[in-house]
């Protein structure tokens, strides 16, 4: 499966020593999409939301306090990069780096709220993206170890596939699961209990999104179905 | 049971990790039966087990020779048109490595091999951008479990 029937035609690449950023139209869009995101998010305040109070006519005003407005704007700005990065990264292995960070940094927007049951929410995320470093991490390794290489453009080269690529893929999509693929299931129930929500919960699910796509054409690339 | 009630069970965020890591641990259980085919022109070789140790190499298992800014160490990378420098650096020795590795053969598996012992050119150079991300990671982690710490912990039994 050549990359240039998945994203187009290779527009240029950005060479860090080993690791080669590279660009099709394809993945340009998904990186521009993430930065043109992250710029809205970087930009916006949070919404205020007005409750109607039981029993009376009065209106109640649920406000997000400054400090904690402050560091989950800074933590979305941190994955909205890393999204952006995971979109035209190159490299197996800093594929894996990008998505870890951005699992990382999703815990912390899901923890930084003042409220009890949602800091029970992000417990049990935060011990679900530990798990899923072990298939993640043993994922690309076992796909290092079957071909030899973790430069995609150099993956995209090798004729044939076999079963170790296959099952080392199947770990790593598993590993991309666990650490963004079931965030946003955990912000939305979190946000269940939290009213007063904000734009920045909303770069969880994109960056779920762009990263389940960009998996999925690496699993082509490794495993070159067609 | 029917298909609404297995969701409605799922959909409860203590239940996740335990259904993540059972699926997690079936996959792993049936990697046993994957043949293990590697590939035998690895991109980082490693040198034999035992080879530099039986040596009496004072710097087993990380001798990768060169000089520094002379003469090239045995460093490979994927792509050696990106990382022209490479391996130049890789022989540096500080002065206390030097006194060190001419007293004792079991220098390299010291504490004084990193840093300035053996530079580790695959970490800093041609695989650098790696380095910066775990980095990051690591920052980032203690970014949130700073402010997780300072603002809930300590107060939860008072809510």
């Amino acid at each position: 499966m050549d990359i240039s029937i998945l994203g187009g035609p290779i527009l240029g690449i950005i060479p860090l020593g080993d690791i080669v950023l590279y660009f099709t139209p394809f993945n340009l869009f998904m990186f521009a999409a993430a930065l043109a995101f992250t710029a809205l998010i970087a930009i916006s305040s949070t919404e205020s939301q007005v409750e109607a109070e039981f029993g009376t006519l009065k209106n109640r005003e649920v406000k997000v306090d400054k400090a904690e407005f402050k560091l989950r704007r800074f933590l979305a700005i941190v994955c909205g990069l890393a999204t952006a990065g995971a979109m035209v990264t190159g490299d197996l292995f800093d594929f894996t780096l990008f998505v870890t960070l951005i699992g990382i940094v999703n815990i912390g927007i899901v923890a930084a709220v003042k409220e009890i049951d949602v800091l029970d929410a992000a417990f049990q995320y935060g011990l679900i993206a530990m798990i899923g470093t072990l298939p993640l991490f043993g994922g690309a390794a076992l796909v290092l170890a079957a071909t030899g290489t973790i430069s995609l453009l150099q993956i995209v080269q090798i004729p044939y596939t076999t079963s170790l690529m296959a099952f080392g893929s199947i770990l790593f999509f598993l590993g991309v699961a666990g650490e963004t693929g079931v965030a946003p299931f955990f912000a939305t129930k979190a946000e269940m209990f939290r009213t007063p929500g904000s734009p920045f919960l909303l770069i969880i699910h994109l960056s779920s999104l762009l990263v389940i796509v960009r998996t999925i054409e690496i699993l082509l690339i490794i495993n070159k179905p067609f | 049971m029917k298909l609404g009630r297995i969701w409605n069970t799922l959909a409860n965020p203590k239940r996740i990790p335990r259904f993540y890591s059972v699926i997690v641990g079936l996959v792993l259980i049936a990697g046993f039966i994957v043949p293990m085919a590697y590939d035998n022109h690895q991109l980082y070789p490693r040198p034999t087990p035992q080879l530099q140790i039986d040596e009496q190499d004072p710097f087993a298992p990380y001798d990768r020779g060169g000089a520094p800014l002379t003469e090239p160490g045995i460093v490979k990378s994927q792509y050696p048109q990106f990382a022209a420098k490479q391996g130049y650096v890789t022989g540096y020795l500080s002065p206390i490595s030097i006194l060190v590795s001419n007293t004792t053969l079991y220098f390299g598996t010291s504490i004084y091999s990193s840093p300035g012992g053996l530079i580790d050119e695959i970490l800093y150079y041609s695989r650098g951008f790696d380095t910066v991300l775990e980095s990051s990671i690591l920052m980032m982690a203690f970014v949130v479990a700073s402010w997780v710490a300072l603002n809930f912990t300590m107060k939860r039994k008072e809510d």
